[in-house]
């Protein structure tokens, strides 16, 4: 059965749980970030909240930050700008969230942000209004202030082409889901604007050896690349032979293989395995399993889906969970 | 559960079921709220093990939130956690299923445990090994499960004082314990599968009951009996208790069937000169029934029939009895008996011990137990496995059911040797932990399902069916806070096991201690070395930041993090550099301390401790001790200047600190050579001022000139020393 975990403030707009599901940071509408903490895992007492001004406007959405760089919560705001706060306790003072850097940009607004990497080195990659996508590097693991750009791209396939007049609604990123000091980097970037070339969810891979970021895949057959990506989300990995990522675009959510190794261009193998219909109107947001083998979305019809493979590799929706008053 | 976990119910979200023939719908859950506006939005987060994490956002006022709290009362939102598929097996009592699931730990990890080592022996697989020794351990770990699962007594062993009690059950049985029973009959028990039909017949005076839940039974219908029977004078009269005696006997309940018999009413005292005859022929085939051949090795104390250990023998048994049963059947006294239910129901009892088809059909409800009662007294000589499946498709036939007992299901599946559709019907009844432990059952000698559960499957990403459910029960355990920390159990024990078990670790919170200790003693058990480290880091981190610096310091070294502790140390000597006042100081020697002297961390740290060293010996100095003091205070000095990783900010300070030390009243404390060296380091220094990203220490300005005169000096007086 479901229960009640935790009651939220008038104007919530968005909400994202830590690493370990104890704490959960909602944002609202008049900018103010609540988190909500379980004091002992075993006990049920309820979440108590506590509450911060970070900015006049509406929040957009929050993300934890990794727990090896401390407990940090990342916001975007309706300025189109991000800023960054962290729990700590400063020279003989109490606990307190402060604010330790923003990103300001000038030509272009936030869309998405995820942060990725390993517990040696923490990287941000943020999508931006114009198509572009950055990609900054935390120089100093103890203090959230040191970031440094490390590179900016359009998501496009050939680097070369460019494009100025972009306009972007909305656009996902997803990280490969890995813990520890894995040296691979890449995630998946989408977009949802008016140039086709910059919507198709792209894979991404750090080239250490050039140090510069790569497309190794293009998630999309040949006649929808141009189609708008709402969503995209990686699977955990902890045993295929290859990877799965989910992108959900108004076909409906397609279910990707994507081979391990390069071929000799540093293409990576795709397979479009499954193209699951059941969503009325735009998936918002998808979430796998810890085991990689559940897929739970959500989207403007207000219901939450559960899909899953079942023995044979055949994709299909197992369950729906429909809110009712 | 989502939805209310009805026990068997065909809605449970159950994981990973056969590919249905037809498209399956999804099946749909209502998530109940108490917000008043409609939901427009919700966010998605997976939380422990398969727990779903939902918040659902109503659409917020269009009025930017500034006037949120006038007009309604509404909430903003509400987070709900949803479990999905608890699987517990058919079991409400959250304590009793947590002792089960607890329980099967440790049979569980000794039966792997002897496998592997079984396996690792013979270099075969392990379906290979059908030897005595290896069908111990199978049952020995069937044996234990089963007793986790409760303990049942025949009803019809229960027959005490009471002569009108002929139903006794002293706990519920439980659907889940019929089931691994069945199991274990079939998959496990290789001791009894020579009288195969005797542990049938067995197993269903258990569990006839469970079947009374989804239709009629020998079982419901005695239970009715039982009722009538304390309000009956003349038991003979009622028809229904002649029908309880037939079925009773058709599913070879002997003892209910004595039992009921010795109610009849001819042997009541005042009754006996009159019923003589009819009196006889009751207790005729009250001798019959108790006399009846079975093939088995023993009986229970006070149980009735006739045990027989070898085949050849008992159809000799069978063979008299039954002539016994045909002589009474055709015997001349029928005609005197004047009660007329009596003579045809005895007769009837006659003609099911003879195996009369069509009576034994009337007498059963459900076709298991026509199936039971075909074994009986149809086919008494049946051994092992023959036709097993064709026989219970014939009783299918005969007594189809609209809706199957999950049990019935499961008994199909393990006849017609299906092993998907026992997994399937496992799972779906009765959840993961069920599916999880009778594998290792149906594994345990069949190498066509060892073939079918190990094979390395690409549809499911590489791994087996086994992995599988072992991946989909150790969920469900991380799940609960009370069971997680037997998910590594589980988990290690298939290969993509481990990559599960890592990032359930690494979810765990690390801020209480006692929660982190267990983690990274579960690291430490399984090796897992990255993990442990990385919880250690986090948890550095974590105190770090919230003020704990000691243990913030601790876990950063237990995690060998020297990125971390090199940034720390750079605080550290930023701050020394800064200020080296006595009171600030003694701040920070604590984390010096702490840092500890050992070699494997940064060399910045090394420095840290020798400039607490110096610090100590040159406070001794201050306070007016000896100069053996200042003599230890200048070789800590000159350590220091000649240790590479002494930062190059630290060297005037350092030396404006030493003043006292280099114009010391008794006479010179530096040699030349040392004097020299120092003097060196501060050439290097005026040289390095040129440079911009110098970094000028807070010291009076005249602070090197002064070190400068104060080292001259104290040259020019070692020079003379030592001449």
């Amino acid at each position: 059965m479901e229960k009640t975990v935790a009651t939220l403030e008038k104007g919530t707009v968005c909400s994202a749980w830590n690493y370990s599901a104890q704490r959960l940071a909602t944002g609202s509408i008049n900018g103010l970030l609540t988190i909500f903490d379980s004091p002992d895992p075993a006990s049920s007492s309820p979440f108590s909240p506590s509450s911060f001004q970070v900015h006049e406007g509406s929040i957009v959405k929050v993300a934890w930050v990794p727990p090896e760089y401390g407990d940090a919560i990342a916001c975007i705001l309706d300025d189109g700008t991000l800023s960054l706060w962290e729990e700590v306790t400063g020279e003989g003072q109490s606990l307190q969230w402060k604010i330790c850097t923003k990103f300001q940009n000038k030509s272009a607004r936030v869309l998405d942000i995820q942060f990725g990497g390993s517990s040696t080195c923490l990287k941000l990659v943020v999508a931006y209004s114009d198509g572009y996508a950055k990609v900054y590097e935390l120089q100093n693991p103890l203090e959230l202030n040191t970031w440094q750009l490390q590179a900016e791209f359009q998501n496009v396939i050939d680097s070369v082409s460019k494009f100025a007049k972009a306009s972007c609604l909305s656009a996902s990123i997803s990280w490969i889901p890995q813990i520890g000091e894995s040296q691979q980097l890449s995630f998946v970037l989408g977009f949802n604007s008016d140039i086709p070339q910059l919507n198709s969810s792209k894979v991404w891979e750090f080239d250490q050896l050039h140090q510069r970021w790569l497309t190794v895949a293009e998630l999309a057959l040949p006649e929808n690349t141009g189609d708008p990506v709402h969503a995209v989300a990686w699977a955990p990995n902890i045993c295929r032979p290859y990877e799965i990522i989910s992108v959900a675009t108004q076909m409906g959510i397609a279910i990707w293989h994507i081979g391990l190794h390069p071929d000799v261009n540093g293409h990576l193998s795709v397979e479009k395995i499954a193209l699951l219909s059941g969503h009325q109107g735009e998936v918002w947001q998808m979430e796998w399993d810890m085991s990689g083998m559940t897929l739970a979305s959500t989207g403007s019809d207000g219901v939450v889906r559960l899909w899953q493979s079942n023995l044979n590799g055949v994709w299909h929706e197992q369950a729906v969970l429909e809110p009712t008053s | 559960m989502p939805a209310p976990a009805a026990p068997n119910s065909d809605d449970q979200l159950s994981l990973f079921s056969p590919p249905p023939s037809s498209p399956k719908q999804p099946i749909i859950y209502p998530l109940h709220h108490s917000l008043s506006s409609p939901v427009s939005r919700i966010a998605i987060s997976w939380s422990r093990g398969n727990t779903l994490r939902l918040s659902l956002l109503p659409q917020p006022s269009s009025n930017g939130g500034i006037e949120v709290n006038d007009g309604d009362d509404s909430s903003g939102g509400s987070v709900v956690e949803v479990k999905l598929s608890a699987g517990n097996g058919g079991i409400d009592d959250d304590a009793q299923w947590r002792r089960i699931v607890y329980g099967s730990v440790a049979p569980f990890a000794m039966f792997q445990s002897r496998k592997n080592s079984a396996f690792s022996f013979s270099k075969l697989p392990v379906g290979a090994l059908s030897n005595v020794d290896w069908w111990e351990y199978v049952m020995e770990y069937s044996k234990e499960i089963n007793s986790l699962l409760g303990t049942t007594k025949s009803m019809a062993s229960s027959i005490v004082d009471d002569p009108r009690r002929i139903l006794m059950v002293d706990e519920e049985p439980t659907s889940l314990k019929a089931a691994w029973e069945l199991l274990e009959i079939f998959y496990a028990d290789k001791q009894s599968q020579a009288w195969l039909p005797e542990r049938l017949v067995d197993w269903l005076a258990d569990y006839d009951s469970l079947f009374s839940e989804t239709q009629f039974t020998v079982y419901s219908k005695l239970v009715d009996l039982q009722q009538r029977l304390l309000n009956m004078q003349t038991i003979e009269d009622d028809q229904k208790y002649w029908d309880c005696l037939s079925s009773a006997l058709a599913l070879g309940w002997l003892d209910i069937v004595v039992k009921l018999l010795r109610l009849h009413g001819s042997y009541q005292l005042d009754q006996l000169s009159r019923r003589e005859t009819e009196n006889g022929l009751v207790e005729a085939v009250v001798v019959l029934v108790s006399k009846m051949p079975r093939l088995r090795p023993e009986l229970q104390a006070g149980r009735l029939g006739e045990c027989y250990k070898n085949k050849t023998d008992f159809i000799k048994g069978w063979e008299t009895w039954r002539a016994r049963v045909t002589k009474l059947e055709c015997s001349g006294y029928w005609v005197q008996c004047g009660h007329q239910k009596t003579r045809e129901g005895l007769r009837k009892i006659l003609q099911i011990m003879l195996g009369n088809t069509e009576h034994l059909s009337a007498t059963t409800c459900h076709w298991v137990e026509l199936y039971i009662a075909h074994f009986i007294y149809i086919r008494p000589f049946t051994v092992g496995f023959e036709s097993l499946y064709s026989q219970a498709q014939k009783c299918i036939q005969l007594k189809p059911v609209s809706h199957p007992h999950s049990l019935m299901g499961l008994m199909v599946g393990i006849l017609g040797e299906n092993t998907e559709v026992v997994l399937a019907e496992c799972s779906r009844a009765f959840g993961p932990w069920m599916v999880t432990h009778a594998i290792e059952l149906l594994t345990a000698g069949n190498d066509q399902s060892e073939i079918l559960l190990h094979e390395v499957r690409q549809n499911l990403g590489g791994v087996s069916i086994e992995e599988l459910h072992r991946l989909v029960y150790a969920q469900v355990l991380a799940s609960n806070q009370l069971t997680w920390q037997i998910a590594p159990v589980y988990l290690t024990s298939c290969r993509p096991g481990m990559g599960m078990l890592e990032i359930l670790l690494y979810r765990q919170p690390v801020h209480l201690k006692q929660g982190l200790l267990k983690n990274l003693e579960i690291c430490r058990l399984y090796e897992l070395d990255t993990v442990s480290s990385n919880i250690m880091k986090i948890a550095g981190v974590h105190h770090w930041k919230h003020g704990r610096k000691g243990s913030g310091i601790f876990w950063l070294q237990q995690a060998q993090d020297e990125i971390r502790l090199n940034k720390i140390a750079q605080q550290l000597f930023d701050f020394v550099g800064k200020s080296v006042s006595e009171e600030s100081f003694k701040q920070w020697e604590g984390l010096i301390e702490l840092l500890g002297s050992d070699t494997r961390t940064a060399g910045g740290l090394e420095f840290l401790h020798k400039y607490r060293d110096f610090k100590r010996s040159l406070q001794q100095v201050v306070d007016g001790k000896a100069t053996d003091a200042a003599r230890q205070a200048v070789e800590s000095l000159i350590l220091l200047m000649k240790n590479p990783s002494t930062p190059q900010q630290f060297w005037l300070p350092l030396l404006h600190d030493s003043l006292k030390l280099l114009t010391w009243r008794e006479g010179p404390l530096l040699d030349v050579a040392q004097t020299n060296l120092l003097l060196n380091k501060l050439q290097e220094l005026s040289m390095a001022r040129m440079r911009p990203d110098y970094v000028e220490a807070d010291l009076p300005t005249q602070a090197l000139s002064t070190v400068r005169l104060a080292l001259a000096t104290n040259l020019g007086r070692a020079i003379l020393e030592e001449q």
